[in-house]
């Protein structure tokens, strides 16, 4: 009730910002957006790991990602709807563009009708995906037929490359080309390590939280264990994707690179830099490096809350100095934070009431309940 | 059988009675319990009440260590000892060195790992164990697991032991002793491999030495040697009469190439100075004077750069009386010429570029001491 209330009250602020600051509306339409998506496909990446390696210990978690997984259907809902402020967000959608004969090599790709179709292809993608693996993990608890388990591991290698190849598509579209002048050949995976990371980080807050109500019985320490020790390992793989990104651009200071570090090192981004390296390696490194907290449910939520605060921080440091926007949290970033909170939380708590919350289909079921480290 | 006890070892059935009997005689203060089975079984850890092995931290400090170790390092060289601009960016670029910081972190924590795990905590090459004279070994290396309670000094009672042991569900109990004398053959084996080590150390370095010596001219890499061109006294097609080299033309210089009469600075001192002052030659004069003659007499021509004192000479003050007074037909011999231990920089720089240096040189000279007057 509390969250229908905020949603609508979330909803009015938007809608306040967007006649008031278009340009700062669209910016937080768009990091929300990716942070849906990134929750949701980070989620269903790590479905689609299971069936694919045959992993055992994550079966008892499945249901919980598939459920978590559900918000791509929100997420590529706001991303079509994010199509709207095209004129406003892009550069290469304003009249006189291309400038020089760099930009003019881009033109093939960056255009309202090929942009349009790309995140629409995302999205059907995404949403057809989730549709399968978790339509065919339900539908699999209901008739126990095992060659639908079959199906399954037969559709996650087809996902694999769709999620490789979307993650980029996403980065290139909805991050690089607010900028379109720059060049990183890295973005996607840049990009992956943070889809992957709220991932994981949505899908352990919503498996503690339902140990919590006392669900999720069989969710020992080493199951959560193994979560944390994919977070732990994936907020290193981010730092140094990152640094890595950085210090070729530092290093080679070239004109068409540079001038996108130097609005996010120098003035006040710079702070919020720092900041960034802090919340999303210091903390979470230091946080789960023993081998005790890895698998403790509180230390595991709160590091999973902050690695989701940090990725809306890093996804804000990604779009919001290409728009010549400052590093402000005032009421436009509130009401769409808000907003998508509890639309995002509304979705996920519908979808934990359908179906078991174990994939009681699963033929392995068992083995995984017995996992041990 | 006269010799000391080490323990008494229960042989068990499967896993779980190992487990079972592990958490009924732990704690009991039995003696101290050890299990031994042919495979890692889940929760025996747990059922022994071991320790948390200390190996964690010792990774955690010594890969931090390596972070410090490297940093302060790669600092000391690049900032301190030194010196050197690369690529343009400042002496201490911490972001250079983050790649060196982050491999040296991994050597150390792997090594640590490594070296901490084999050799101090299972406290290998241990080649021989009191446990190895057992009967029962070649069993729990196959399909069956024991638990022992090792003595842990003289009021150790083996029959109670043995007592508790078939309480506990063991199939079979035996009483393990230290053997008569401990074998030396562990010893020889060590010294065996040690010599065999050396001995090969020895062989490979004669072998190196004699191959180098034996075949002197190994070509390291001969594609540059190798590429078609002219040598000194081919013929070619080129030329008329079919000469590899043709003769300069009568009375002519070839481009950059005019001759240099002069031998000492005094002879050269009624060069003058062809070039105009103005801002943009003494921005030239700058870059080049930074890029060549900086090193050796400072970035002030104060003869302060920043050669180290292997280089053994000292370079000119250039700001004294004497050098104010210097023609600058001079000075320009010395970029020609150079001057005991200063090479000749002729064919570094072009003529223009050397006497845009000379027309910056007197700007540092006059700001060396410069008047209220000079400040614009
Ligand atoms: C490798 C180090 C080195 C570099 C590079 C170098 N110098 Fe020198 N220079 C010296 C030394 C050493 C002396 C002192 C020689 C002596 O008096 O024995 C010297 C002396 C001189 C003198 C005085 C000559 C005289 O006749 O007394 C002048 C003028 C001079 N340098 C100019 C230059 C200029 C201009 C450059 C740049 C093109 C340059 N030097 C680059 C080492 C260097």
């Amino acid at each position: 009730m509390t969250l229908r209330v905020l949603a609508i009250v979330g909803a009015l602020g938007c809608a306040d910002s967007l006649i008031i600051d278009p340009a700062r509306f669209w910016a937080n339409w768009l990091v929300w957006t990716l942070m849906l998506v990134s929750a949701g496909l980070g989620s269903l990446f790590l479905v689609s790991l299971e069936h694919l390696t045959g992993a055992r210990w994550s079966i008892p978690l499945r249901r919980t990602a598939e459920r978590v997984a559900s918000l791509l259907i929100p997420g590529s809902l706001a991303m079509l709807a994010a199509l709207i402020g095209i004129p406003v967000l892009f550069p290469w959608a304003q009249p006189g563009w291309p400038e020089d004969p760099l930009q003019a090599g881009k033109t093939a790709w960056l255009n309202v009708p090929f942009f349009t179709a790309r995140a629409a292809a995302c999205a059907a993608l995404w949403i057809g995906s989730w549709k399968v693996l978790a339509g065919g993990s339900l539908e699999l608890d209901r008739t126990r037929d095992p060659r639908l388990h079959l199906r399954l591991q037969r559709f996650s290698p087809f996902f694999i490359a769709v999620f490789a190849l979307t993650v980029t598509v996403t980065a290139f579209d909805w991050v690089s080309s607010l900028s379109p002048e720059w060049y990183s050949d890295v973005l996607g995976v840049y990009l992956f390590a943070g889809v992957f990371l709220s991932g994981l980080s949505a899908v352990s807050l919503a498996a503690v939280s339902l140990k919590k109500e006392g669900r999720l019985q069989g969710v020992r320490f080493d199951h959560l264990y193994n979560l944390g020790g994919f977070l732990f390992a994936f907020v290193v793989f981010w730092s140094y994707i990152a640094f890595a990104q950085y210090m070729l651009m530092w290093y080679a200071h070239m004109p068409e690179e540079i001038f996108w570090y130097k609005d996010r090192v120098e003035g006040a981004w710079g702070a919020a830099t720092l900041g960034l390296a802090l919340v999303h390696f210091v903390i979470p490194f230091f946080a789960l490096v023993t081998r005790g907290s890895k698998g403790d449910p509180r230390r595991l939520a709160w590091v999973s809350g902050l690695v989701l605060v940090s990725h809306y921080a890093d996804l804000c440091w990604l779009v919001f100095p290409s728009l010549g926007l400052a590093p402000r949290f005032s009421w436009p970033e509130a009401a769409a934070g808000l907003l998508f909170v509890s639309v995002g939380l509304l979705w996920v708590r519908r979808a934990t009431a359908q179906g078991d919350d174990l994939p009681v289909g699963d033929p392995a079921l068992e083995e995984g309940l017995a996992f041990r480290l | 059988m006269g010799e000391r006890v080490f323990a008494v070892l229960g042989v068990f059935a499967g896993p779980d009675a190992l487990l079972d009997a592990a958490s009924k005689l732990e704690g009991r203060g039995v003696g101290k319990l050890e299990a031994y089975t042919p495979y890692p079984v889940h929760g025996l850890g747990e059922a022994l009440a071991l320790r948390r092995s200390p190996l964690a931290g010792m990774v955690m400090v010594m890969g931090t260590l390596g972070t410090a170790a490297a940093f302060l390092f790669q600092w000391w060289m690049n900032a301190y000892d030194y010196p050197i601009v690369v690529g343009g960016k400042p002496l201490a670029s911490w972001q250079a060195f983050v790649p060196i910081m982050f491999e040296v972190t991994v050597l150390f924590s792997a090594f640590t790992a490594w070296l901490g795990a084999v050799f101090l905590l299972c406290r290998l090459p241990g080649l021989w164990h009191p446990m190895l004279s057992s009967s029962s070994m070649p069993k729990l290396t196959r399909d069956r697991f024991a638990l022992s309670i090792e003595s842990q000094g003289r009021d150790f009672d083996a029959e109670a032991t043995r007592e508790a042991l078939r309480d506990a569900g063991a199939l079979e109990t035996e009483v393990v002793r230290f053997p008569p004398a401990p074998k030396p053959a562990s010893l020889t084996l060590l010294l065996g491999l040690a010599g065999a080590g050396a001995l090969a150390c020895v062989v490979a370095g004669l072998a190196t030495y004699w191959t180098i010596k034996v075949f002197p001219t190994l070509p390291p890499m001969s594609r540059m040697l190798q590429q078609p061109r002219l040598g000194a006294q081919r013929s070619s097609s080129v030329f008329a009469g079919s000469a590899g080299f043709a003769p300069v033309a009568e009375g002519t210089v070839a481009r950059g190439r005019l001759p240099y009469p002069f031998k000492t600075p005094e002879e050269a001192a009624v060069l003058g100075n062809p070039l105009p002052r103005t801002k943009a030659v003494l921005a030239e004069g700058k870059r080049r004077f930074d890029t060549v003659c900086r090193v050796c007499h400072g970035p002030l021509a104060d003869g302060k750069g920043t050669l180290t004192k292997a280089y053994g000479a000292s370079p000119a003050d250039l700001r004294t009386r004497r050098y104010q007074a210097f023609p600058d037909g001079s000075v320009y011999h010395a970029i020609m010429s150079g001057k005991n231990a200063m090479p000749s920089f002729a064919k570094a720089l072009t003529e223009d570029e050397r006497w845009s240096i000379i027309h910056y040189l007197r700007a540092l000279q006059r700001a060396a001491d410069a008047k209220d007057s000079d400040l614009p």
